[in-house]
């Protein structure tokens, strides 16, 4: 076996903040120090930039059969494209992983068919209906990463904080995708200036605010560690933002779509933009890249959400909610985040690779001799453009049909083998 | 009689009309309902379906009648007489109209936006019959041109809209026509049904009963849904009488001309005293005969604009 030396690139490590021109050595799935190189195979990767895998803690696929539409080896296939290693996810799956059977289930499968790493969440209650707390200590030793009902939230004040305290017991990470229902229970918009005259709303920000304040009460009462997932309102940045400074174990995650888009892209009533929570207005996204870059937010997630086609393009109010994003996740964080004063590689890769993996206390982030190597070229040069039915999910429905990109992963290694 | 050019084989909304286009279909109307029957043969050998989703009495009958009118053939379909019962797809349920030789289609449906989105997927005309909360298109127009037969021309007139604001498809699309033709439009009534986010629009927003109906030149009163909607909105019906309803004594603050309208279905003692409805004032049944006029014109500008 040969020891890989990626030559002449700009390396970003952001577990040492590093961002600098160099020479990275790999061996088998380890990443070595120049001297212990032997036997080396050299890949010239000048003007490439070179990072850490990246971690994306919210993903969907929904059906694991696939049926049609999206499967581990297709959701795997898209994730390698925008430069994931690994992605979490979410236990809206059929069958729901609510008990330890059905993790071994689906571990089999991805054992099959995956490419790159997928960790498993369990539900929080049983068959994520928000009733009665499902086996968390079982589904931790069945190999859950967190626990969650996203996109779903446990509407039981006494289930959510009961879970909370339970899993702590575990230091099992809770995700919560705070929402409201009695409050948003049609909600098919956010009731800002577009919906108003479109007929459409139903989801305020409210609705998620009241959730988050529910999260950072009883981690702070508790004194143990809540995950919120997509935030999405620009008071939800504030209440975060004044919890972390009174030191509560509070974090937070955005996605890519609510960094770039507002609420005035459903005015056609065109259901690739009906995400949950749903888009809000400019000053809720201006919020979310400051809350990025000052530290409030601490990362990105895709909210990768394949639906079939015939399903997503119906009625908008009857039309499931949820976008494609795992191959456009990067790319558009970078689009929107190098605009910032404050912006760095080291930052972005903090956002979409460090901090995910310590959330969920799993490897990744790093380009440390002794880290698995785990590693994307990036060429910042190349131009793109991005159409659904080239890419490599199953699904097509992304808001960025057709979206000019520049900049591409053109190549990711996993364990350091190259995809 | 020539009926004139239409740039688009759609009636989708107001907002996106023009106060020219509007002028055009309310012109036309005129011409219509004053033209001897037997001359009214323009829609002779063309096929108008009615796709009606939500019930509707008004409406329905009046498209129906403005097509029989036109001599064109209709055909009128409820949902539960549809195959949308068994599963199939509104796309589908169009696909199927418009494979069948359909020449035009009136939608009324629950969802927002379903006229657009059936207007992106098949060639034959889309009449918006009233979606959801988003528009009525037709309801506007009857009622322009109700209004404009009744105090003249609406430029610089105040004119209120009472009652469920927020849900209401009516008020929406009379909040675009009557604005477009220059009136002042206030929409009233409580908090939690007209939310002052309306402003967003350019509409003023009143809560209190006395000052949105001063020296109204006309106030339509819009029909109170408590079945629809949650207690959370308002209290009770007899709550929202007490405070909201338009009884003789409150008539007295509007102009002493201004006339009463209602898209209807009308709640006596609820919304409107029943003696008020019945009243000189009361436009109410010009508005149902306008419409099928209004409808007549909509009808001939959109299926005689569509060469297959």
């Amino acid at each position: 076996m040969k020891t890989i030396c990626l030559k002449g690139g700009r390396i970003i490590d952001p577990s040492t903040e590093k961002d600098e021109k160099g020479d990275l050595y790999f061996y088998d799935d380890k990443i070595i120090s120049p001297k212990d190189a032997k036997n080396i195979e050299v890949i010239d990767v000048t003007g490439k930039i070179i990072f850490p895998g990246l971690v994306d803690l919210r993903c969907h696929i929904n059906d694991l059969s696939g049926g049609n539409c999206e499967n581990i080896f297709s959701v795997t296939r898209a994730a390698a494209a925008g430069g994931y290693s690994t992605i979490v996810l979410m236990p809206n799956l059929n069958p729901i992983p609510d008990n330890p059977a059905t993790i071994q289930f689906i571990k089999d499968q991805i054992k099959r068919d995956a490419c790159i790493n997928v960790k498993l969440t369990g539900c929080l209650t049983k068959g994520s209906n928000g009733k009665a707390l499902a086996p968390l200590g079982s589904l931790k030793n069945a190999g859950v990463v967190a626990i969650t009902d996203s996109p779903l939230s446990p509407q039981d004040n006494q289930i959510f904080c009961k879970a909370v305290e339970y899993a702590s017991m575990f230091d099992l990470p809770v995700i919560d995708l705070p929402r409201d229902l009695s409050l948003s229970e049609n909600g098919n918009a956010h009731d800002g200036p577009s919906a108003l005259k479109m007929g459409l709303g139903g989801y305020p920000r409210i609705a998620e605010e009241l959730f988050v304040q529910r999260a950072i009460s009883i981690a702070r009462s508790l004194n143990t560690r809540v995950h919120l997932s997509s935030i999405s309102s620009f008071a939800s940045v504030d209440l975060i933002k004044e919890a972390k400074n009174r030191n509560v174990m509070i974090t937070a995650d955005v996605s890519p779509q609510h960094l770039a888009l507002t609420e005035t892209k459903i005015l056609n009533y065109d259901t690739n933009f009906k995400t949950t929570p749903p888009l809000r207005e400019e000053v809720d996204r201006k919020y979310l890249i400051d809350g990025l870059m000052d530290g409030t937010i601490d990362c990105i997630s895709t909210a990768h959400e394949p639906i079939k086609e015939y399903e997503k393009n119906i009625e908008y109010d009857l039309a499931p909610t949820g976008v494609t994003s795992l191959e456009t996740a990067f790319n558009i964080s970078l689009q929107q985040l190098s605009k910032h004063q404050k912006f760095t590689w080291v930052n972005l890769l903090k956002f979409m690779s460090l901090r995910p993996s310590e959330i969920i206390n799993v490897e990744g982030g790093e380009l440390r001799v002794g880290s698995t190597a785990n590693i994307v070229i990036f060429d910042p040069l190349k131009k793109w453009k991005y159409h659904p039915s080239k890419s490599k999910s199953r699904a097509f429905n992304t808001p960025f049909n057709n979206e000019e990109f520049h900049g591409k992963v053109s190549q990711i290694y996993l364990n350091g083998k190259a995809i | 009689m020539e009926i004139p050019k239409w740039k688009t084989k759609n009636l989708l909304g107001i907002e996106s009309l023009s106060k020219f286009e509007i002028r055009k279909i309310l012109t036309l109307a005129k011409k219509l309902k004053h033209e001897p029957a037997k001359n009214k043969s323009y829609l002779a050998g063309k096929s108008i379906v009615n796709l009606f989703m939500e019930p509707s009495t008004r409406t329905r009958i009046a498209f129906e009648l403005a097509a029989k009118t036109l001599h064109a053939d209709v055909i009128s379909i409820a949902e539960k007489s549809s195959s949308l019962t068994k599963g199939e797809t509104l796309r589908d349920t169009a696909l199927n109209i418009q494979a069948l030789g359909a020449d035009a289609i009136v939608l009324r449906h629950s969802s927002p936006g379903s006229p657009l989105l059936l207007s992106r997927i098949i060639d034959v005309p889309i009449i918006n019959a009233g979606d959801g909360a988003h528009e009525h298109p037709s309801q506007a127009l009857l009622d322009v041109y109700t209004l404009e037969e009744k105090i003249g021309p609406l430029d610089g007139k105040k004119i209120t809209i009472l009652g469920d604001i927020l849900f209401s498809r009516v008020a929406r699309s009379n909040f675009w026509a009557l604005s477009k033709m220059g009136a002042k439009v206030t929409l009233a009534g409580p908090s939690t049904l007209v939310p002052k986010s309306f402003e967003s629009m350019g509409a003023i927003v009143s809560h209190d009963l006395k000052e949105s109906l001063a020296d109204a030149d006309a106030v339509m009163l819009l029909r109170i849904q408590h079945e629809r909607q949650s207690s959370s909105h308002f209290p009770s019906l007899e709550e929202y009488t007490r405070i909201f309803g338009l009884n003789k004594y409150r008539s007295k603050w509007l102009k002493k001309d201004a006339v009463i309208l209602h898209p209807g279905p009308i709640n006596r003692g609820v919304e409107i005293d029943s003696e008020l409805a019945d009243s000189g004032n009361s436009v109410i049944l010009d508005q149902v005969t306008n419409g099928v006029a209004v409808r007549m014109a909509i009808l001939c500008l959109c299926t005689l604009s569509y060469n297959k």
